[in-house]
């Protein structure tokens, strides 16, 4: 301990001499600040003084007292206000009104490895600060930015609770690499819900390459930066209590036949059977969900110890009847500053666990992830006959022999599962900044997630009514663990009209999964559920099946980035990392991912100074390497297991077969990409802006290349041989064209568009047997590919059968290759051509908030524009000749004008339609209440909000915001989840 | 100032030095649940494991969706899958096989190709590692290499009956992309490989060489590739075939079982008839599915399945019409009229008419019944798929016999293998050589709406006596093209709505895909 204090004591002693000399002959400053707009106290404002290490924060009263050099100059610093520099000129007592910062140039902006300036950023990065986030029932961290970042598109396709968004960035860059953004949670990876989204502060995006680059293999697809709720400065402990409570409808109910529909269609002649009955079978297994969630939050401490502390707690209904997701999420995050500011520590703890009700037997492979919904059910409800009965004449359920066809109703009461997860986050580091500019970075972090699993159907279930099953259950867990070790080294100088800040840093993860499940059937009773497993007679028998593996992975890094500011007015920030992967074959074990990015302060350059109604203009240019690293483990190994049997000698060996064709090249994707952009600000931040054209290039990228066997062992091997092209243009404005003192009206615009193409299929070492490949899949029974993705052309494209008309016998006509019709017996897959494309052209945003006296209004609209879904419910059920089962009123609609369809299920163009829309997706009115006179409450708002309110499309299903992930986007699945509209009301109450 | 630069220093120096020591560098995969090649050490009891490798593929090549069976049976006259209520369109992939107007991009040949040429592979690597030495076997090395080089010969023989012009590949380690050899090299290549290593080969028989290449399933393979030389090379080779057929014969290790059934029974291992099988086990081997394929999902209450039945093929009216009411093997091998729950309710009858290829009822047809369905059976089922029985031993004595001019010898032969299949009415078991000079009983003709129209008959077939023996006897055996090609009737009759389409269809198309991969594939004509 002794030699502690000797070496704290050799750091601590030379900046002793330094500091009381800067310090010299101080005055004693004292004041007030305020904030501008409200005239109420700012407690936790950091003050420093300008060129000196000591500085204080203001009270809850917003007080402060100082003392200072009668000469210097005071920095007033609040996240969200503009960073005010007011020189002391010999005065004693200072009060400051501190402004909205909005657009401010100084607010903060969080990069990789560190913040910024938003003046200084060169790259193109989006920041939402939690004032502009969505508002209501919100479900992960990035429907609370969702319409509010151009070129993030965020979606939501499916209403389960348990259902995260789904978010792209740019364009697809991957054919079958992961194309998950990074997510990182005050620098460490996790994703989209590892937080709740109520305790977030701020999301930055690094959106281009040059941003990016510094995370190397993860970079590709875009870095979301979750800033967490921090308390900074000193203030009065406070307590934050959210709630709210949602209710859900459906989006749009598709419309079947109903009982006394297929009544009618019988006396027209139609096939159907009547029993006699008239069910709702959508109603029998949906309901009027309701869902409530809480947080609270408790902010405090003292100067050197602050604490953040919160509990969020959800409890989510879903449409269909079980179908649930509960959440409590604790998080606790402490920060200590010592030896006078030269060591800070900060521990953060957060422990999560969600339970939902699960119809899904996840088995094999394992990890549910939130997969609870049993698309089986849904479709056999819309399919079963209205003139059925739920449940015969004693009772039991009714149940017919038809392929493919069970009572839903039967099937969800008769299966019960749960799924729990719960994760554990324990993370820290330690800051210690010997000197003033110079700071050391130590982060260390474990991350524990683990997931337990049961499902079980009774007797009653068809898998015993009908499969002999006698009862059935699986139990299953999967666990995985991420240790995260980063050190880091930061260095920032400035020398007169110099600034630069020089950043290097080391990078370990290492991320561990293990997965267990078992299946058994044949139980003595209903009553052990999934809770007695052994009970079972299959697994002694050696019917059931038990499954388990482990599998690991590791990442190391190394990267520096150097910036330069000169004199405001010219920047620089220049990055690498050198990264490896225990993925990557033998060959490429390491990659390097450089990045350079310039920026130009056109406003302050002195031409410009004439330019009053000019804040701010800025050029920037960049251009980085990032890289997206196969999602297999081991894909580059040549592997063996034992696999399949074989009877020698009366006994069933299992032989050792072959895993897959190992490949030694096997290496990252490499995404090159070129951004340019144009900041701007006018009137004093009436209007300010942003402006980002992009090209990126994905070379090397992942294939499952064909290959012969022999010499291969397997006809297909993962090599990295593709490259594919995405460049768009992407656009925010944001004006304020009212702002006083009662009212404040601010609007953003924001629209982004991509054009992608793929570029090739081939390398030198592996070829594509064609230059397409096709993907989707319509299944059962049309069995055909939906989409072809083809050199040339964007991926997304529909590929089939053209149809034009409809002949007297109500059979397809189709436009042949020649573009002559053929009969639809004629047809061959030779005349299939592209029929349109899933991925939307253009995006758009468009936010207003209002402030008017005590009400806020917020409304967030968005559309897309420019693409094509294929409505499976239509291609499926909107077809009157399969009497089998049930379908759309629209079947017995005339075809073309024409007249009715009278040909086999078959993908043709008719079902693909005009997907744009333009959603009133988010409408919030608040009111806040006025508790100046009210001792110990602080702030009290109540508000209103509509989610998915209102969309105005000209498209048929049930929601034109579809899938648009992978290579298929555009299938509007028929089994999907359906989408619903939100209403919640919430309160907020600070004490 | 001097001595805090040397903290530094210091400091920066061990954190760098930390940051490059191999432990924080150190990037080799960890692996937990597969095996890296480079750390197996092969010892003697891996054996099973090796040999178990090579064997397992002919799983899915026979009995397994859109297999072998499929596409020995769907090609000729005897077996269909058409269209019914609750699917089997299927893009018209069942209907091209029926009319022989599949492609290069027909998925069943695809299927055999890849499947058989992972046969092919996994045997390479045992012989690799028999013969080089990494796997020590001790004293089996000659048998295991023998026994080796014959399954190989089974997978080329596939390929060779089906494709013809195919690479032959014998090395493991050899990394080229494969050269196509012409069908009469790869006859000659099969006959050398079979002839060069009998002699090694084990002659035991039972439970310790079951399903295993014996020297009596060697020699029954390369009686069959002697049977159709004539296909394969351009030349009979008769007497080469019943040489090999008498071999069998003489080692007197099989027997004709007394009752047919006990071939296709559940545990059908214990049939003394079975020179070479394929295993299956419901939970060890699965991949039986001939049943899911043809029962209608309404026969799960018959059998008390574990699984719903798809409701696909069924028998062709006329081969049905082929059989003497009196033969067992009618009953034997076909399901057909009302099917009864254990508890005695008819849940469906299986009719024999079936309206056309591209439309039929879920009860129409007659279902292949041959391996027997035990109640409570699975997806899958646990019934060894037959690939040489004696019985074919001696049908193929009996055509050699024939087709030497030695009718009287033959109908010996052929009595012999009728003789269970007609206990009741024994008299009607004999055939004599001049029957098995009569052509065919099938009314070759176009069906139409039940009524055979275009009919062609089959009295000009030669030998047809005895296309119809094998018919009855090997019926929903995988056996049937390879019969009518070699009678002349395959690309010549028409059966069902099935029209001749060529010469050129005795040989499946190359598969696309293949061509793709490997630019040295030239298409079959």
């Amino acid at each position: 301990m002794r030699s502690f204090y000797v070496r704290a004591a050799l750091f601590i002693i030379p900046w002793l001499f330094v500091s009381a000399s800067l310090l010299g002959q101080g005055i004693s400053v004292s004041g007030k600040v305020t904030d501008a707009r409200e005239g109420l106290p700012l407690p936790g404002v950091s003050i420093s003084v300008a060129g000196a290490a000591n500085g204080t924060v203001t009270d809850v009263a917003g007080q402060y007292k100082l003392t200072v050099p009668a000469d210097k100059i005071l920095v007033f610093k609040f996240t969200g206000m503009k960073t005010l520099e007011v020189p002391v000129n010999g005065r004693t007592v200072i009060d400051i009104q501190m402004e909205s910062a909005e657009v401010g140039l100084n607010e903060v902006v969080v990069v990789g490895y560190g913040t910024q300036r938003k003046g200084d950023v060169t790259s193109a990065i989006a920041s939402v600060k939690s004032e502009n986030f969505v508002k209501g029932a919100v479900r992960d961290a990035a429907q609370l930015i969702q319409g509010k970042v151009a070129g993030l598109t965020v979606s939501t396709p499916s209403g389960n609770p348990t259902a995260n968004t789904q978010i792209s960035l740019r364009g697809i860059t991957t054919l079958k690499a992961g194309t998950a953004p990074l997510v990182l949670i005050d620098g460490i990876p996790g994703t989209l819900n590892t937080v709740a989204p109520e305790d977030i502060e701020s999301i930055d995006v690094l959106k281009d390459g040059s941003a990016a680059a510094i995370y190397g293999t993860r970079g590709t697809n875009g870095v979301i930066l979750i800033t967490t709720k921090k308390l900074r400065g000193d203030m009065r402990p406070t307590l934050q209590y959210d709630a709210y409570a949602s209710v859900q409808t459906i989006a749009r109910r598709p419309e079947f036949l109903t009982g006394d529909d297929y009544r009618r269609l019988i006396g027209e002649g139609i096939a159907f059977t009547d029993y006699g009955a008239s069910t709702d079978w959508i109603k029998e297994i949906t309901r009027n969900p309701v869902s409530h969630t809480h947080n609270l939050t408790f902010q405090g401490g003292s100067s050197s110890t602050h604490v953040t502390a919160s509990l969020n707690y959800r409890n989510w209904q879903g449409l269909f009847l079980h179908s649930d997701n509960k959440q409590v999420t604790g998080r606790a995050d402490v920060n200590h500053t010592m030896l006078d500011g030269m060591l800070k520590a900060n521990l953060n703890v957060i422990t999560r666990s969600r339970t939902y009700w699960s119809g899904v037997d996840i088995g094999d492979g394992g990890f549910a992830n939130g997969n609870s919904f049993n698309n089986y059910v849904y479709r056999q409800a819309l399919i079963r006959n209205p003139t059925d009965s739920v449940k015969n004449y004693r009772g039991d359920w009714l149940e017919r022999n038809i392929y493919f066809y069970d009572n839903p109703v039967a099937y969800l009461n008769e299966s019960y599962g749960q799924n729990e997860e719960r994760e554990t986050r324990l993370n820290g580091s330690i800051t210690l900044e010997p000197l003033k500019d110079l700071k050391f970075k130590l982060l260390l972090s474990n991350n524990k997630w683990t997931e337990i699993r049961g499902y079980a159907e009774t007797k009653k279930h068809v898998s015993t009514v009908k499969n002999n099953r006698n009862g059935y259950a699986s139990r299953g867990t999967s666990d995985m663990r991420d240790n995260l070790l980063e050190f880091t080294t930061e260095y920032t100088h400035s020398l007169q009209k110099h600034r630069f800040n020089v950043l290097g840093g080391y990078s370990y993860q290492d991320n561990t999964r293990e997965d267990f499940y078992m299946r058994n059937w044949d139980f003595p009773t209903d009553q052990y559920s999934y809770n007695n497993m052994e009970a079972g007679n299959a697994l002694k028998r050696g019917d059931a099946v038990m499954g388990s593996f482990k599998d690991k992975w590791k990442l190391i890094g190394f990267f520096g980035r150097l910036s330069y500011n000169w004199d405001d007015k010219y920047l620089v920030l220049a990055s690498v990392r050198h990264e490896g992967s225990t993925k990557f074959g033998r060959n490429y074990k390491w990659g390097t991912f450089p990045a350079v990015s310039l920026g130009w302060r056109v406003s302050r350059e002195s031409f410009m100074e004439g330019l009053t109604w000019l804040d701010d203009l800025k050029l920037r240019a960049g251009f980085g390497i990032t890289g997206t690293i196969p999602d297999d483990r081991y894909a580059s190994l040549q592997s063996f297991n034992y696999n399949n049997r074989f009877l020698v000698n009366g006994v069933w060996v299992q032989g050792l077969d072959a895993v897959r064709n190992p490949n030694a090249e096997l290496r990252w994707e490499k995404k090159e990409e070129f951004n340019i952009g144009l900041d701007f600000s006018l009137l004093s931040g009436r209007i300010s802006g942003n402006i980002d054209a992009y090209r990126r290039l994905t070379k090397d990228a992942l294939f499952d290349y064909q290959v012969p066997v022999p010499p291969y062992p397997l006809p297909q091997i993962v090599a990295n041989a593709a490259q594919i092209r995405n460049q768009g243009i992407e656009v925010l404005l944001n004006v304020v064209p009212v702002s006083t003192k009662q009212l404040q009206w601010n609007s953003g615009f924001n629209y982004s568009t991509n054009k992608n193409v793929l570029v090739s299929l081939s390398s030198n070492t592996f070829a594509a047997t064609n230059d397409f490949f096709d993907a989707g899949y319509t299944g059962e029974p049309i069995q055909e590919a939906t989409h072809r993705v083809q050199v040339g052309q964007p991926i997304g494209n529909f590929y089939g059968y053209k149809s034009i008309g409809i002949d007297d016998n109500g059979r397809w006509i189709i436009e042949g290759k020649d573009g002559k019709p053929v009969a639809s017996a004629d047809k061959s897959p030779d005349d299939k051509k592209v029929l349109g494309n899933g991925l939307p052209k253009h995006y758009l945003g468009w936010n207003n908030s209002v402030r008017y006296k005590n009400f806020d209004l917020n409304v967030t609209m968005r559309g897309a524009f420019g693409f094509q879904v294929l409505n499976f419910q239509r291609l499926f059920y909107e077809n009157p000749k399969v009497t089998q089962y049930n379908m759309l009123k629209t079947a017995f609609d005339n075809v073309y004008g024409k007249t009715r369809l009278n040909d086999d299920l078959a993908y043709v163009s008719y079902y693909i339609e005009n997907g744009d829309y333009w959603k009133i997706d988010n409408v919030t009115l608040g009111y806040n209440f006025n508790v100046k006179r009210i001792k110990y409450i602080q702030q009290a708002r109540l508000y209103v909000a509509a989610l998915n309110l209102a969309t105005i499309t000209g498209y048929k299903g049930i929601d034109p915001e579809v899938n648009r992930s992978g290579l298929a986007p555009g299938d509007d699945e028929r089994d999907k989840y359906p989408t619903t509209r939100t209403f919640t009301v919430g309160v907020h109450l600070t004490f | 100032m001097k001595n805090r630069t040397s903290i530094y220093t210091y400091i920066t120096a061990t954190v760098i030095l930390a940051f490059f020591s191999s432990a924080c560098t150190k990037l080799d995969p960890e692996t937990f649940s597969e095996i890296v090649e480079e750390t197996i050490v092969y010892k003697e009891s891996d054996t099973s494991a090796i040999i178990a490798q090579a064997y397992s593929p002919l799983r899915p090549v026979m009995a397994d969706w859109m297999g072998y069976f499929d596409l020995q049976e769907e090609s000729a006259d005897a077996i269909i899958t058409p269209a019914r209520p609750n699917g089997w369109y299927d893009g018209g992939t069942y209907q091209r096989m029926h009319r022989h107007t599949w492609t290069s991009l027909q998925e069943q040949p695809a299927s055999l190709w890849s499947r058989v040429y992972t046969g092919v592979v996994n045997t390479n690597r045992a012989i690799w590692l028999i013969d080089s030495g990494t796997l020590p076997v001790g004293d089996a090395k000659g048998s295991l290499l023998a026994e080796l080089h014959a399954l190989r010969a089974f997978y080329y023989y596939l390929l060779c009956d089906n494709f013809g012009n195919i690479p032959l590949v014998t090395d493991y380690k050899d990394l080229a992309v494969p050269k196509q050899s012409k069908r009469k090299e790869v006859y000659d290549f099969i006959v050398k490989e079979l002839s060069d290593n009998i002699p090694s080969l084990r002659e035991t028989a039972g439970t310790a060489m079951y399903a295993r290449f014996n020297k009596w399933a060697a020699k029954t393979l390369l009686a069959r590739m002697y049977l159709n030389a004539q296909e394969y090379s351009g030349a009979t080779a008769w007497e080469q075939c019943l040489q090999q057929c008498n071999d069998v014969i003489q080692s007197g290790a099989y027997m004709l079982e007394p009752v047919y059934r006990d071939n296709f029974k559940t545990n059908n291992e214990n049939s003394r008839e079975l020179i070479f099988t394929v295993p299956y086990d419901e939970i060890n081997a699965p991949g039986f599915i001939i049943h899911m394929k043809t029962l209608d999902p309404l026969s799960q209450q018959v059998f008390r399945m574990e699984a719903q039945p798809w409701g696909g093929n069924c028998a062709v009216p006329q081969f049905i019409d082929t059989y003497d009411p009196d033969d067992t093997r009618l009953k034997d091998t076909w399901l057909q009229g009302p099917q009864l729950t254990p508890g005695g309710v008819e849940v469906i009858d299986y009719i024999k008419y079936v309206e056309s290829i591209e439309k039929s009822k879920s009860n129409e047809g007659f279902r292949v019944g041959k391996y027997e369905i035990r109640q409570g059976a699975k997806g899958s089922l646990s019934n060894d798929f037959p690939i040489f029985r004696y019985a074919e031993v001696l049908m193929m004595k009996a055509e050699c016999l024939l087709r030497t001019g030695k009718a009287a010898e033959a109908a010996i032969e052929v009595t012999k293998v009728r003789q269970r299949a007609f206990t009741a009415t024994p008299a009607k078991a004999t055939v004599t050589g001049a029957d098995l000079l009569e052509g065919s009983v099938y009314n070759y003709g176009y069906w139409n709406n039940g009524q055979v129209t275009e009919v062609q008959g089959g009295a000009d077939v030669q030998y047809g006596r005895l296309l119809d023996e094998l018919g009855w006897e090997f019926a929903a055996e995988a056996h049937r093209r390879q019969d009518l090609i070699r009678f002349g009737v395959f690309t010549v009759k028409k059966w069902f709505q099935h029209r001749p389409n060529g010469e050129g269809r005795k040989l499946f198309f190359i598969p696309q895909e293949e061509i793709n991969k490997n630019g040295n594939l030239e298409q079959n004509p």
